[in-house]
């Protein structure tokens, strides 16, 4: 038993063993369980200290102290174990450590950093019993250890014939922890270098057990492939047969040296093994335990090595494929997005990739080549590889946008990150070139697909320059060479035709429609955009596609509504952009954020699906812009509407967003200056209501609109042009129809002047109002002036008439009721009566529909 | 609108053939300023009123306003605050005996739920409780507009009961005319107040006395309008809900008949070849009747409604008036 209570003294180690040898089996067991105990709590606070865990330390090390209370009799009787002592000076440094270590202290969390302090304090207190051998311990820890590792195992030797099984079990046990040990030790020296330092223990045991097994001396860098380690280990000693053997001939054996070495000394390299070697590899792909990040340095060591001896372009393909599969492979949960470095060596992969293609013309690929029918051979029959490079690109254009979704759109990060862009399509354009020689209509539709989906959203500067006569001054180069490439608009033209001419699949035709649609609207090419829109049919259907193509819908129609918008054409605009507005929810149906109040309603898996579909930041489409886009539409269709049916009981609402917005500004109790988009718009809606057109226009446009909204157009003067001449006419026309019962006769001029509108553009609107019954009142040539015919009934006539169409509901509800007690359905008086009725009502719908078709 | 002193003689002409029911000026000053002092617009003033019976006629001798409050002091009582107010008004000797509430309407709007719930349980625990209604709407026009209503011994009877299904006030026979009744008022001054008003009067011009001949503007008909589509639409809910319910029932009458008649084939089957024959009991288990909709509500809809139109009629046949006697007075002065 004195083994395991061992102290540094030989011979008092030596007396116990010879007396425990009498002692009888029930004590030993007792000690033994306290002993397991002892070192289990040991274990446990060395693992919470290596991850820096000190409320869990400060538990354990109370267990410990119990426990340590508990078998004092022993401790009495034998002395302080050693490694009890060994762990309380090595804890409390470790905490003096950490105590000084400001900077880590602040980042602790709340709880640790308690327990820290506790920790420190009491352990202080306890150690002052210890004093002595901790002095020891700390003058010589090395010896003391070995001491007692020697010690331990002498010991362990003599009891073997009585305490055989134990001492396996002992022994088995110490593999483990130095297992344990191994891999943290070799997880800190990646993370923490420092920390591993005072590990003494650590280190010593390691020390012990290498003697055992010299090669384990090895640097750190080797530790980074510790689980093939550990395979290897179990192979190594469990000797197992072929399995464990093939396994060895990839992690084991090129492990004994620096770098990992393929190949046996003295083979010769040709084809069939570098083939052998890679389908090795290739095997443990997917295999749980594989270490993914090694088995990419693998392949680009066989690379390294097949490039070296000159197998030939058709290995290096395949290695190449392999690479670039296993950089994907890494993250093996979906969410996960791409490292940096992973991502850049993916991207240097694949150019690299291509390179060798274009160079290489004799070199066939595709995923129809079956893997027995490869030629990677050098020989006079073309490279016939296994594989497929559009995949590849797809996938890595996949995870482009998993990288912008997952990086903070406001750091400086996502800007770098955006830079790789230029990269991606580079890639993308070179495929293309590639495909458009040897690939397939199918591959070479997808392709452009993609290339659609990089060009759509990008507003074409230099073509809008161009289109300006302002191309003559390019300022830098790099202008120059972006103004010598096809006009955004030419390309998407061609690419969207020949994917209309040949996709037969048809997701990539709806979302080539769909691209082209946007793009046309972006370009304010309107009436190509809304032709597209209509012929396409997909208003129709588009609730039958998937998600992602719907986020594409929206954010067409969104494009679409905002285009009509900037060309005047606010009834089509407010059309297109009431869909989306109406529902509330426009920043999930354009998938650029999730909605707080659904969190609920979906599931943490929901949502992880909903967050794959996001758009990326760069990718967004102003929210506020839509908004208020929207909403200026809405107050120029809304307010003369209201205006015109101001006593119409029947009357619907255009907008109901906007009526919300109006009777949010109603509410407010104290009315200050607008501040927001939103109470600009309504102030401004006030305004016209009255027919104020200056204010109306000094609310819409002014400083803060034109920084908020109106400058994010392209054709920012033109639009508000556009916007104060519609502020104009339509305030005209609300103001007519608000004060025309007030007039006998207006003058044309003199409505001229006040609206600042010419005088036949005066007169065209009048005439309009007229034509359409709008506006009872005849236009007299000769003074220029509108006479009004006062023939609008006055609010109490409205209001009568309103009445007695509530009473015939009434009596029709009435009769239905007495029909009942009748038992009569529709008798020949009833019908005759509710043929009345309706006659009557068809007859007054029939008006209003009239006027509702004239408002518009 | 406010109450001239000319007025005050006006009103002492204000008197119906039947009396009944004694009132005080004080107490119709009273509820004039309660409700010039807090009731504005559709806002509505209440009130109780004290007094005592005298043989056939019940007098009105005072009142006290409810205070207004507000929903932020939920724990004041009402019930605690009258009987605080009423033992203090008998500590000075002044009639202290419960008779009823007053309560002022808007455009004369006060048939409503409200009213008749409280009104039934005042004339419940005092049975010749009265609600007067004030419109001070009509009275600034120039002509004191308040009434006295009682629920009906008839409508009491279904208040009781709490039954307002379709069968019972069919039964009952209680329309809309018989809900509630008017009870004639009489407005008695003493002497020396009859004294200074006859005083007033010889002092008053007939320039005051303009606003009679006021043609109300449009604004009125207007409210009255609103408010009376605002009952019609009501109205027609009711009856679409009644109406629904009939035919429920009607279509449950058929399956009910429909069942009961295979039942009977059944029995008669079961009879022939010597089997006991089928209950008929659970008919009722499995066909109940749909939940009749309280026909109260729609009374007192068409009592609002009733209210509205004489009150519309009441109006016009004023201004007609008018517009005749001014039609007249034009072809007269030409």
């Amino acid at each position: 038993m004195s083994r395991f209570f061992a102290t540094g003294s030989d011979s008092e180690s030596e007396e116990s063993s010879s007396a425990d040898e009498i002692t009888p089996k029930a004590t030993g067991t007792t000690f033994n369980k306290q002993f397991e105990e002892f070192t289990n709590i040991i274990k446990t606070i060395r693992n919470a200290m290596k991850i820096r865990d000190m409320s869990k330390c400060l538990e354990e090390f109370e267990q410990l102290y119990r426990a340590f209370l508990k078998s004092k009799t022993i401790m009495d009787k034998e002395g302080v174990p050693q490694f009890y002592i060994r762990l309380l000076a090595d804890l409390e440094d470790y905490l003096n450590q950490l105590w000084e270590d400001k900077e880590g202290k602040k980042k602790m969390n709340k709880n640790n950093a308690k327990a820290l302090s506790t920790l420190r304090q009491k352990i202080r207190k306890y150690n002052k019993d210890f004093e002595t051998e901790i002095a020891s311990y700390k003058e010589n820890p090395e010896q003391s250890a070995e001491e007692e590792e020697k010690d331990d195992i002498g010991s362990g030797y003599t009891l073997s014939l009585c305490q055989d099984e134990e001492s396996e079990s002992e022994d088995d046990e110490e593999s483990e922890d130095w297992g344990s040990d191994s891999v943290d030790s070799g997880g800190e020296s990646e993370d923490n270098e420092g920390a591993a330092a005072s590990l003494a223990v650590v280190f010593l045991k390691k020390y012990v057990y290498g003697d055992k097994h010299p090669e384990r001396k090895k640097d750190d860098r080797r530790k980074r492939h510790k689980k093939m380690e550990q395979v290897d280990e179990e192979a190594d000693e469990e000797g197992e047969g072929e399995e464990g053997g093939w396994e060895k001939v990839k992690g084991g054996v090129p492990l004994v040296k620096e770098k990992p070495k393929m190949f046996a000394k003295g083979t010769e390299i040709n084809n069939a093994v570098v083939i052998k070697k890679l389908n090795e590899i290739l095997q443990a792909r997917g295999k749980k335990g594989t270490d993914r990040s090694a088995q990419i340095e693998l392949l680009h060591a066989l690379a390294g090595i097949s490039n070296e001896n000159n197998l030939g372009e058709g290995i290096l393909v395949k290695i190449k494929f392999n690479i670039i599969a296993s950089l994907y492979d890494y993250n093996t949960n979906l969410a996960a997005f791409m490292k940096a470095e992973m991502w850049k060596k993916c991207l240097e992969c694949i150019d690299e990739l291509l390179d060798i293609l274009f160079e290489n013309s004799n070199i066939f690929i595709g995923e129809n080549i079956a893997e027995d029918s490869e030629n990677l051979a050098i020989s006079d029959q073309p490279f016939r590889v296994r594989g497929c490079i559009l995949t590849l690109v797809e996938r890595m254009d996949e995870e482009f946008t998993k990288i912008m979704q997952n990086t903070d759109p406001h750091s400086q990060e996502y800007v770098d990150n955006l830079k790789d862009e230029g990269r991606v399509c580079g890639i993308i354009d070179r495929l293309l070139q590639y495909l458009e020689s040897k690939g397939s209509t199918e591959e070479v539709c997808r392709v452009y697909l993609r290339r659609i989906m990089h060009t759509y959203y990008k507003f074409d500067y230099k073509a809008h320059r161009r289109s300006l006569g302002l191309q003559g001054e390019t300022k830098s180069e790099q202008d120059q060479e972006e103004s010598e490439g096809e006009d955004s608009a030419i390309i998407m033209d061609r690419l969207c035709k020949f994917i209309y001419a040949k996709d037969r699949t048809d997701r990539i035709r709806t979302c080539a429609i769909l691209c082209h649609i946007y793009h046309h609207a972006l370009h304010s090419r309107w009436y190509q955009a809304r032709d597209l829109m209509l012929m396409s049919h997909l208003q129709d259907n588009i609730q039958h596609a998937d998600p992602p193509v719907q986020i594409l819908y929206n954010r067409t129609m969104v494009q679409l509504g905002i285009c009509a918008f900037r060309q005047g054409m606010i009834k089509d605009a407010h059309n297109a952009l009431l869909d989306i507005q109406s529902s509330g929810r426009a920043k999930e149906l354009l998938g650029q954020g999730l909605l707080m109040r659904n969190m609920q309603e979906r599931n943490a898996e929901q949502e992880k699906i909903e967050k794959r579909r996001q758009v990326p930041f760069h990718m967004h489409i102003n929210l506020e812009l839509l908004e208020c886009v929207y909403l200026v539409s809405a107050m120029l269709l809304e307010i003369p509407y209201m205006a015109a049916h101001e006593f119409d009981a029947r009357r619907r609402m255009i907008s109901k967003q906007f009526h919300h917005q109006l009777r949010v500004g109603e509410r407010q109790p104290l009315l200050g200056p607008p501040e927001s988009m939103r109470e600009h718009v309504v102030a401004a809606s006030k305004a016209m209501k009255m027919g104020d057109w200056k204010t109306c226009h000094s609310f819409i446009i002014n400083e803060k609109m034109n920084s908020k909204v109106w400058d994010l157009f392209p054709e920012t003067q033109r639009v508000r042009e556009m916007l104060v001449r519609k502020i104009q006419e339509e305030s005209l026309r609300t103001y007519l129809f608000t004060y025309s019962s007030v007039y006998d006769s207006l003058s044309m001029e003199t409505l001229s002047e006040m609206f600042e509108l010419e005088l036949p553009t005066v007169h065209s609107i009048i005439s309009k109002m007229i034509i359409n019954e709008e506006l009872m009142a005849s236009l007299d040539q000769p003074t220029q002036t509108v006479v009004m015919h006062r023939t609008e009934p006055t609010s109490l006539q409205n209001m009568t008439l309103q009445l007695a169409e509530k009473l015939g509901g009434l009596v029709e509800n009435n009769e239905r009721v007495f029909d009942l007690k009748q038992g009569v359905y529709g008798g020949y008086f009833n019908r005759d009566q509710k043929g009345g009725y309706q006659q009557r009502q068809n007859y007054q719908r029939g008006g209003y529909r009239n006027q509702n078709q004239s408002s518009y | 609108g406010l109450i001239r002193f000319n007025d005050l003689y006006r009103l002492y002409e204000f008197e119906n053939g039947k009396t009944q029911l004694f009132n005080s000026w004080g107490v119709v000053l009273k509820i004039i300023k309660h409700y010039q002092e807090e009731g504005q617009g559709s806002e509505v003033v209440q009130g109780v009123l004290l007094g005592l019976v005298v043989e056939d006629r019940l007098e009105i001798t005072n009142c006290f306003p409810f205070p207004q409050h507000t929903e932020d002091d939920v724990d004041f009582d009402e019930v605690q605050y009258q009987m605080e107010m009423m033992r203090s008004l008998r500590h000075v000797n002044i009639d202290h005996l419960h008779v009823g509430w007053y309560q002022s309407t808007y455009y004369g709007s006060f048939v409503s739920r409200a009213l008749l719930d409280s009104q039934f349980s005042y004339q419940h625990a005092i049975e010749e409780s009265v609600v007067l209604i004030y419109d001070p709407i009509k009275t600034a026009q120039g002509s004191l507009c308040l009434k006295a209503y009682r629920l009906t011994p008839k409508l009491m009877e279904i208040c009781k009961e709490k039954d307002f299904s379709p069968e019972t006030l069919k039964k009952a026979c209680v329309g809309y005319e018989h809900m509630l009744e008017e009870v004639p008022i009489v407005i008695k001054n003493s002497h020396l107040i009859n004294v200074l008003l006859l005083d007033l009067q010889e002092k008053s011009m007939v320039a005051d006395k303009h606003e009679l001949l006021n043609l109300s503007s449009s604004n009125h008909l207007e409210k009255s309008l609103q408010l009376l589509m605002d009952r019609v639409d009501g109205m027609s809910q009711e009856i679409v809900k009644y109406n629904s319910y009939c035919r429920n029932l009607s279509k449950q009458q058929q399956q009910k008949q429909q069942y009961l008649q295979r039942r009977q084939q059944e029995n008669t089957q079961r009879q022939s070849r010597g089997e006991p024959p089928l209950p008929e009991e659970d008919i009722n288990k499995m066909f109940k009747p749909p939940q009749a909709p309280p026909r109260m509500d729609t009374l007192l809809i068409a009592g609002q409604v009733n209210n509205y139109c004489q009150n519309i009629k009441a109006f016009t046949s004023q201004n007609l008036g008018k517009l005749f006697m001014a039609e007249a007075l034009q072809g007269h002065s030409s």
